[in-house]
């Protein structure tokens, strides 16, 4: 079974989510008395600035000044010093609360100093991976806030047994407000799909702008890149030995997510919602296509410590002209981008379907056209899945390392197929309601600190069309993004 | 026993008005001719990514029932295994004979023709790079080009043949066509009355070579030289190309073939 890549772990101050714990001092019983006392701040310091721009330091922490009373002024501390942690310029941050000293000191006057301290100009890591029959070896090189206004720049460099990728990535952030973010990247990588008997290897550059508008994130990104395919083996079908060769695709993009789950594996309550649109071929290349497609998850706490969560997933790809869609803009999109920037992993859609990750009881991405035992992928697709997660039986564990498990109970359905752009919405429709794949079953779900879960689960497919491979009884999973 | 020969059978190159060099297009002569000897009928797709959907990365391949064959040695084996042979009559030492010479025109005439396409300034500039480009949008095409040539000047270094200059290499080419000349004589064919892989792969070359216009005629007037020659490529294309889809050969005799293969 193989892995989907996980994303590179590191000293990275991303979001906190529910692990945050609160800082400072403990209210005390005077809290009250605390409480109505009016305050003024009259100073902040800072201690261990180095080469990060005062400018930016001034826009995370002007709330501070606005504090009233002094429950305030701890709340308003603790938010200046989260935003400075997200900063990612930061190794740690401490905030200490004192009264005002000196000869222009106010009766109620604080002081609140900022302990910083900032990350060395360069840092490293490497770590060894291992996939899908394959080795390799990742070293990785960060230059966090290296003009002092935290831009960074990342390099990766993966050296494997049978593919070497690397990467090169630019980040700035609008100082003052830090989800509005530019970035700049370069890169190449390979991949082996077995499921396809292809071989790929991309070589881009993209820029991506992310902005909040209200509560959703948005993502324009422009990308180039040049695509060269390539069968796995000599006994490839033809239709992928057809497919073989180089493109360039030069294509806009944007995507929109809405989240208000309280974590993004596992969550307890809240919603997802991302939609995403490609648009080829009409600034360069020679790969012209419209492509759309959604993410909705829905959850739901119910009694007993359990979970009810709906998902759903949906997506077209329009050939633009009179060529086909390729098999390469078909593939997932599980480029690096993920080990770079500080969100894009989410932003992996791909149209196949089947496997652990996806409509569970099927073989990984083994749902739908194919050739000769190759797996082609298809140009429509919708899944959906209702689960039921629940503690596991009598707690074992409790408070401790069995709150990382879950059983869980799935009933996954979808379907894969090719459109006919000819005939109108309502054929399209028919067609992706007939032959619809299903599987039920249960099994139990490991989660992996914030960003990936295990599945063991036991399943039963159903509705299997010839041509599908499947994997009923016990299926194994490892990844970030489950139907 | 021969197997049946699939109705199907498709010889995949690259596009022929506008893409295929000189030396793909020889190669895919060669292999025409030696199924239309053996008469077994194929039919010539064009791709652009030809190429690179061959399993060894040369063109032409043939894709007959599921199975996918490149390049002229192994087709020929290819078509032994289904019972069609066109040595079977020889005797050991004319197959030796006969390998021989043909390792001549590959390592001769092949590579002349490769010098001359990726080594040349002036043709890579003015014929190569655009043609080979042709089908891919700016600026994958100069980067496919570029590094094709970066290939094949690496192989010429690899066998010696980067120091040569032009003249030495025209030289090369007329002494090889001396060669064939002297060993087809006035026969028809290299052996006995019958045409065997050596006359198609000699075929493949020489009518490219004397139909293909290219910056200068130098190339082609060392093969004029030898009339023989000449009349070889004549008879082979009345015999087997004539009457066929008027696109696969154009007559050897038109000097200023409308259907020129390089530009």
């Amino acid at each position: 079974q193989s892995l989907e890549p996980l994303p590179m772990s590191g000293p990275d101050f991303g979001a906190l989510g529910e692990e945050a714990e609160l800082v400072e001092v403990e209210p005390e019983v005077k809290q009250e008395i605390l409480e109505n006392k009016d305050v003024v701040v009259q100073h902040v310091h800072f201690d261990g600035l180095g080469r990060t721009k005062d400018d930016i330091i001034m826009y995370e922490i002007c709330d501070v000044f606005k504090a009233k009373n002094l429950i305030d002024v701890m709340r308003k501390s603790h938010e200046a010093r989260e935003k400075l942690l997200r900063l990612g310029i930061f190794r740690q941050v401490e905030v200490l609360i004192d009264t005002c000293q000196g000869d222009d000191a106010l009766p109620n006057g604080l002081d609140v100093t900022f302990e910083v301290a900032e990350l060395r100009r360069l840092t490293g890591s490497y770590n060894t991976m291992v996939g899908n029959n394959e080795g390799s070896m990742v070293l990785g090189l960060k230059f966090p806030n290296l003009f002092g206004r935290a831009e960074k720049v990342t390099f990766q460099f993966s050296y494997g047994t049978k593919e070497t990728s690397y990467g090169l990535s630019f980040f700035k952030p609008q100082p003052g407000n830090f989800e509005r973010n530019f970035s700049v990247n370069l890169y190449k990588v390979t991949g082996q799909f077995p499921w396809s008997s292809l071989r790929e290897t991309d070589r881009g550059v993209s820029t991506e702008f992310n902005f909040p508008i209200w509560k959703t994130n948005h993502t324009l990104k422009w990308e180039g890149v040049w695509r060269e395919l390539g069968c796995l083996a000599r006994t490839a079908s033809f239709s992928v030995r057809e497919e073989s060769g180089h493109s360039l695709k030069s294509s806009l993009s944007h995507a929109m997510v809405i989240d208000s789950r309280n974590s993004s594996i596992l969550p307890r309550r809240g919603a997802l919602l991302k939609i995403n649109q490609e648009l080829a071929g009409y600034t360069g290349g020679d790969v012209s296509f419209l492509k759309e497609d959604f993410e909705f998850q829905l959850n739901k706490q119910l009694l007993w410590d359990s979970v009810f969560s709906a998902s759903l997933w949906g997506g077209m790809l329009i050939p633009i002209g009179d060529k086909p869609s390729s098999i390469a803009d078909r593939q997932a999109t599980f480029k690096s981008f993920s080990l770079f920037s500080n969100k894009s992993f989410l932003n992996c859609f791909q149209f196949y379907l089947g496997g652990p990750t996806s409509v569970r009881g099927f073989s990984m991405y083994s749902i739908g056209p194919q050739s000769e035992g190759d797996y082609l992928g298809g140009e429509a697709y919708w899944a959906g899945g209702l689960h039921l997660y629940t503690p596991l039986p009598f707690r074992p564990g409790r408070g401790g390392f069995g709150d990382l498990f879950r059983t869980h109970f799935f009933l996954n359905a979808g379907n894969l197929c090719n459109l006919n752009y000819g005939d109108g919405p309502k054929a399209h429709l028919q067609k992706l309601a007939e032959y619809i794949r299903w599987s039920y079953g249960a099994g139990i779900v490991l989660r992996l600190g914030n960003i990936a879960r295990l599945e063991l689960n036991y399943c039963f497919p159903m509705g299997v069309q010839s041509g599908d491979r499947i994997c009923d009884g016990v299926q194994f999973g490892a990844g970030i993004r489950f139907l | 026993a021969a197997e049946p020969w699939p109705e199907n059978a498709a010889l995949y190159q690259q596009l022929k008005e506008e893409q295929i060099l000189l030396s793909d297009n020889a190669s895919s002569l060669a292999v025409q001719a030696f199924l239309q000897m053996c008469n077994l009928p194929v039919r010539v797709v064009c791709r652009a990514n030809a190429e690179y959907m061959s399993p060894s990365g040369k063109v032409p391949f043939i894709h007959v029932g599921n199975q996918v064959v490149s390049e002229l040695g192994p087709i020929v084996q290819f078509v032994k295994a289904k019972g069609h042979s066109l040595s079977d009559g020889l005797d050991e030492v004319q197959k030796a004979e006969m390998k021989a010479y043909m390792e001549l025109v590959n390592n001769m005439l092949l590579t002349a023709e490769l010098y001359l396409q990726w080594c040349d300034d002036v043709t890579v500039e003015e014929i190569t790079h655009p043609r080979y480009g042709s089908p891919y949008p700016w600026p994958l095409n100069r980067i496919l080009s570029y590094q094709k040539q970066w290939e094949i000047r690496r192989k010429m270094k690899a066998i010696g043949w980067a120091g040569k200059s032009l003249e030495q290499v025209l030289e090369d080419v007329d002494q090889c066509c001396q060669a064939l000349s002297q060993r087809l004589g006035t026969q028809p064919y290299f052996f006995n009355k019958h045409p065997t892989e050596l006359d198609a792969l000699v075929f493949g070359h020489l009518f490219t070579i004397l139909t293909t216009q290219l910056t200068s005629d130098e190339l082609c007037e060392k093969v004029k030289n030898y009339s023989n020659l000449i009349a070889f490529c004549r008879c082979i294309e009345q015999q087997y190309f004539e009457g066929h889809d008027k696109d696969s050969s154009s007559s050897a005799t038109s000097r200023a073939a409308k259907r020129s293969l390089l530009r």
